[in-house]
């Protein structure tokens, strides 16, 4: 099942500028996006296997890099979720 | 009248370029052959049309709409958006609008329906290839974007039959153009899933085995195996509109290889194309 709103944050990231802007201030983007709860605690905790249900594997993958995640630790969560 | 002067496939993944330096140097110069290889016979193909079949990673598509297949029609497409390619050496690639609308005509005409850019963003997925393959001259870049990334896919089969739309717009183009065809993706691959990293040697090089025989052989092997292969495993559908272009008759290997640190089953192929 896919997250429409969490998946369209995802897709904007990408765009010159914005994920910059995310990492200085994520929570300004939560509202924006219409974001439940639950997933803005997700987002908030890193919570990798979370998410991973929610959005298309490469948006997770993008999303993941973007904050600064390494792969193997990104691989880890996933795994271990 | 337009002529089909090459038919190829080559992998692509990010890492290629994020870690290029972290692979080890036999598979380097292994990839740097193969890319090369491609290229050299692109050049010699003398193509003034690349019809580029490649997947959109997210660069222009959304849950918003995904469609199965789209043909760019632009006068320009956008270099690659990633900020990791920005040494891309393009910020902008000429596309070939006359032959494009040709494309769509033809497929339309044969009861296919795709969606249709002006303007569409080429990531990674063909500029890595693009990159590495150091061409001569680049062509014009006539983009077939093919869903191999949000489910739902288009069937195998449609894929393949998509290549004999190719061949046919190729054909019934009136103007002398030469026109190659590059499919980029696969082999075998998995990303942002549990089983990231996972390379499918066996299932890469029956895959490779099967492209040498009857389609219907084929496409059977891929309707079982891909829903249970690595997502980006998908990407061979490319391969298979490549395969149809070329009437169906077969490639020469020109490597395979599994490259754990790009975590990819990366093949390059040239078809045996018949002109």
């Amino acid at each position: 099942m896919r997250d429409y709103w969490l998946s369209k944050l995802f897709f904007d990231l990408q765009a010159p500028g914005v994920a910059a802007a995310y990492r200085a201030d994520r929570e300004s983007f939560f509202a924006k996006y219409s974001l439940q709860n639950e997933v803005q605690n997700a987002l908030r905790s890193d919570d990798v296997p979370f998410i991973a249900q929610r959005v298309n594997p490469y948006l997770l993958r993008y999303y993941f890099f973007t904050v600064g995640m390494k792969d193997e630790e990104f691989k880890r969560r996933l795994r271990d979720g | 009248m337009a002529r089909l002067v090459g038919a190829f496939a080559a992998s692509h993944g990010p890492l290629l370029v994020r870690e290029w330096n972290a692979i080890p140097a036999d598979q380097q110069r292994r990839l740097d052959s193969a890319y090369r290889e491609i290229g050299s016979r692109l050049s010699s193909a003398k193509a003034d049309v690349l019809i580029a079949v490649t997947p959109d990673h997210w660069s222009n598509f959304s849950l918003d709409n995904y469609p199965a297949f789209c043909v760019g029609v632009g006068a320009t497409n956008e270099g690659p958006p990633e900020p990791w390619m920005k040494d891309f050496p393009h910020k902008e690639l000429a596309g070939h609008p006359a032959f494009a609308s040709h494309l769509v005509k033809t497929a339309l005409d044969a009861g296919f329906e795709p969606a249709v850019s002006h303007r569409l963003k080429l990531d990674h997925g063909l500029c890595i290839p693009l990159w590495r393959m150091q061409l001569a001259s680049m062509p014009a870049i006539v983009p077939l974007i093919v869903n191999s990334i949000e489910p739902p896919f288009p069937t195998v089969r449609r894929c393949l039959e998509w290549g004999s739309i190719l061949r046919k717009a190729v054909r019934s183009f009136k103007k002398p153009l030469r026109v190659a065809v590059l499919a980029t993706g696969g082999l075998s691959h998995s990303v942002g899933e549990k089983t990231m990293g996972a390379i499918d040697e066996k299932l890469d090089k029956e895959t490779i085995r099967l492209f040498a025989g009857k389609p219907e052989k084929l496409l059977s092997y891929l309707e079982k195996k891909l829903p249970k292969a690595g997502n980006g495993t998908e990407e061979v559908r490319n391969w298979l509109v490549a395969h149809g272009a070329a009437d169906c008759r077969g490639f020469e290997l020109v490597d395979y290889l599994p490259v754990p640190v790009v975590i990819v089953g990366c093949g390059y192929a040239s078809w045996r194309t018949g002109g």
